[in-house]
């Protein structure tokens, strides 16, 4: 009697389970005809709510749902479940420079399809960051740049002038040094700190500005170097201005913008999103912005690009999730949603003219020409991270160049390691 | 004369019949047994020995995606690992910092344990306080330890309070090695104190009682009395703490993702890198094999040299 109830209860569990596979088909719609795509991305989920709300409202039978990654493991994360090729996730934002590293490992969905489309509704920079071996393998959402804040308070204080928000007159990384241990000199607690220490994204420009190039060399972009004149200039100066005091050892990078909003330092080379904690701060600061500095007999450099949108090649709803996509990136409304929580420029041309008439009015008087700046930056200063497949390793062993570097070691010593270890990495591939 | 039951022989033919009983269980007890093992054995097997196998096999092998798809390399990822300096530094640091962290431990747990062991009052708050850092999750003491090794810190705070030069802690090549074992230490040393105070406790009063008739001091008590009898708990914590250091990465991850300068890469910080940071499952599971035959070795001999009487 015991036996047939335990078979009951193993035959009714048998069924549900069956009965709940049959409710997904193969596409990923149940059975009646709703699909859920699941997106995975760095940022909060407030950020892509209007865009996910209006997506769902114009195609009723697809919901979406967002998960987010903490930033630092999100690479860690996509290489788990994308790389583990996991259903449950549709469709994730991939980073610029991300992309021939990806696809060259089938972590992304061919988008071809939307290469005529995107080329005509995308910035042009956006749409080539998107392209590895002729292919179109993401659909581009947002770009970015960094602007040059400073604290008009501090500044005035030490008797310092404010840089010019002209492109064609920015300051110099090394006058800005001088300015900033003045700065500190007169009372400031810090002199100039880096939104996102250690971080390629940021530091590329560095040894860009003096020629030194990307670190990926080569037709195919998997030769290292990182031992020219002009790295060893870019980091022997950002190795001193941790060594000099100038910027905090030991403080976490997430933490850099808050003490610039706090009022603690005199300069912060920060993205548009920079704004939304200076702006949220108790005592907001009076700030001013002004163009990515550069170095002297250098030529101007500033990072750009940001995230694009993926489709996973394990999504069982791949129609769904081009679909969203293309929303996100192709459509003017839904890539000016995507972009609405976050002040960051959308790629959509159309949405992008939007964004930087815009720009002027986030904080005015304060960021007055922050859109002309914009438009000037990303048209003369813009440099990409290099689309080589080995970008993977290329972001881990700089990042712990820049992490040693930062800590006081020797310069020359951590960049020939680095090119070393990332030269190995690379012949591997 | 001779007592039947103290007989060796007789004593051996009246436990025949029981063992014959024990063979002979009926095939219901057997399909019993095999049934409430089954669990066990499921586990076992796809949670240990199906990883083990497959780390094997991935080890001989390069290419693989998501744990399918690799073709047949032989030796190569182990000559590249061992020719690899990157990789010898990683072995070097685990080594010299498993050099220090268990005899740190075994020692500053032992001194608590024959401490706390005493009954003097206050005696349950030292124990208290020794035993709370066990309770506070790893992540989270790592964090509060982060907090308090930052340049900037109450560490340095303190030292400067009182005249002494501030430290870059874990921002110091030289430095930030030690720094993790004093986190994990103060995380750790509570747990294996634990263990010492069990053995201690079981240690019989009498053979302290015969030493100190014989006059023995407390050192040659110690060495005489305790330690021999403290062999069993000991061998097991002396093999536990090795394999729980081997396997330290939750404060390499938050605090140091193994810098500065190589300085703290441990192995499983490595071997987690190379696997999913990277995403070359093969060298990660290289190192995995060489992790676990290290590990098998260690243990065989700490528990040979700990398991013997003299």
């Amino acid at each position: 009697m015991r036996n047939h109830r335990t078979l009951a209860v193993l035959g009714i569990a048998l069924s549900a389970t069956l009965l709940l596979a049959a409710c997904t088909s193969a596409d990923g719609a149940a059975d009646d005809g709703s699909v859920e795509i699941t997106m995975i991305g760095a940022d909060d989920a407030e950020v892509f709510a209007p865009l996910i709300e209006a997506f769902e409202e114009a195609n009723p039978g697809i919901t979406v749902d967002y998960q987010n990654v903490p930033f630092d493991q999100y690479n860690n994360v996509i290489q788990q479940r994308i790389g583990g090729k996991d259903a449950g996730v549709d469709v994730y934002l991939a980073d610029a420079g991300a992309i021939g590293s990806l696809a060259t490992r089938g972590f992304l969905t061919d988008l071809s399809e939307f290469q005529g489309q995107v080329k005509e509704s995308s910035l042009a920079a956006a749409v080539e960051g998107n392209t590895f071996d002729g292919k179109l393998w993401a659909l581009p959402m947002w770009t970015s740049l960094q602007y040059l804040y400073y604290n008009k308070t501090i500044l005035d204080a030490a008797g310092i002038e404010h840089p010019s928000i002209d492109s064609a007159e920015r300051t110099t990384w090394e006058e800005l040094t001088e300015n900033a241990k003045a700065a500190q000199a007169s009372g400031a607690e810090w002199g100039l700190l880096f939104d996102q220490t250690d971080r390629y994204y940021q530091l590329q420009a560095l040894p860009e500005s003096l020629g030194g190039g990307s670190a990926a060399t080569g037709d195919d972009l998997l030769t290292a170097d990182v031992t020219n004149d002009g790295w060893v200039d870019a980091m022997t100066w950002y190795g001193a201005l941790f060594e000099d005091g100038v910027a905090p050892r030991g403080v976490e990078t997430d933490q850099m913008v808050q003490l610039f909003a706090a009022g603690k330092s005199a300069y912060f080379v920060g993205g548009p999103w920079s704004l939304v904690p200076i702006l949220e701060a108790d005592e907001k600061v009076d700030y001013g912005v002004a163009p990515n500095p550069m170095f002297d007999g250098g030529t101007p450099a500033m990072p750009t690009g940001s995230w694009n949108i993926a489709v996973s090649p394990a999504t069982d709803a791949a129609e769904a999730a081009k679909a969203f996509a293309a929303f996100a990136s192709l459509d003017p409304a839904g890539n000016a949603l995507s972009a609405q929580e976050v002040i960051i420029p959308p790629t959509n041309v159309d949405s992008f003219a939007e964004y930087i008439e815009k720009m002027d009015g986030q904080d005015s008087p304060n960021t007055d020409g922050m859109g002309g700046l914009t438009l000037s930056e990303l048209e003369e200063a813009a440099v990409n991270r290099p689309n080589t497949p080995g970008f993977t390793q290329l972001q881990d062993v700089l990042g712990r160049a820049f992490s040693d570097i930062r800590n006081g070691n020797d310069v020359e010593q951590t960049l020939q390691t680095a090119e070393d270890e990332l030269q190995g990495l690379w012949d591997r591939l | 004369m001779t007592l039947i039951g103290s007989n060796p022989r007789v004593a051996a033919a009246e436990q025949a019949p029981a063992r014959a009983a024990t063979r002979r269980r009926s095939p219901g007890q057997w399909r019993a047994a095999a049934l409430f093992l089954l669990p066990a054995l499921v586990l076992l097997v796809a949670l240990r020995l199906l990883p083990t196998a497959e780390a094997v096999a991935q080890s001989f092998q390069r290419g693989t995606q998501s744990f399918t798809g690799g073709r047949f390399a032989g030796l190569e990822n182990y000559t590249l690992l061992f020719t690899d300096p990157t990789f010898q530094n990683v072995l070097w640091v685990t080594a010299v910092f498993l050099v220090i962290i268990v005899p740190l431990q075994i020692a500053c747990a032992l001194f608590l344990a024959v401490l706390l062991v005493e009954r003097f009052p206050g005696v349950g708050i030292v124990r208290t306080l020794v035993f709370i850092p066990v309770a506070a999750p790893a992540a989270v003491a790592t964090v509060i330890w982060g907090v308090a090794y930052q340049p900037q810190g109450p560490i340095n705070a303190v030292l400067a309070a009182v005249g002494l030069p501030e430290q870059p802690f874990l921002t110091s090549a030289d430095q930030a090695l030690l720094c993790i074992i004093v986190l994990l230490s103060w995380i750790g040393v509570g747990y294996w104190t634990l263990f010492l105070i069990a053995g201690l406790q079981d240690i019989p009063r009498e053979l302290y009682e015969a030493a100190a008739l014989d006059g023995a001091g407390w050192w040659r008590t110690l060495w005489s009395v305790t330690l021999p009898n403290l062999r069993r708990p000991l061998a097991f914590v002396v093999v536990a703490n090795t394999v729980s250091s081997v396997l330290v990465f939750v404060p390499i991850q938050i605090l140091t993702q193994g810098g500065p300068a190589g300085s703290t890469r441990l192995i499983m910080y490595d071997l987690y890198n190379s696997s999913f940071v990277l995403g070359d499952l093969n060298i990660g599971q290289t190192e995995v094999v060489i992790l676990l035959v290290f590990l098998i070795a260690i243990t065989a001999v700490q528990f040979r040299m700990l398991s013997k009487e003299k």
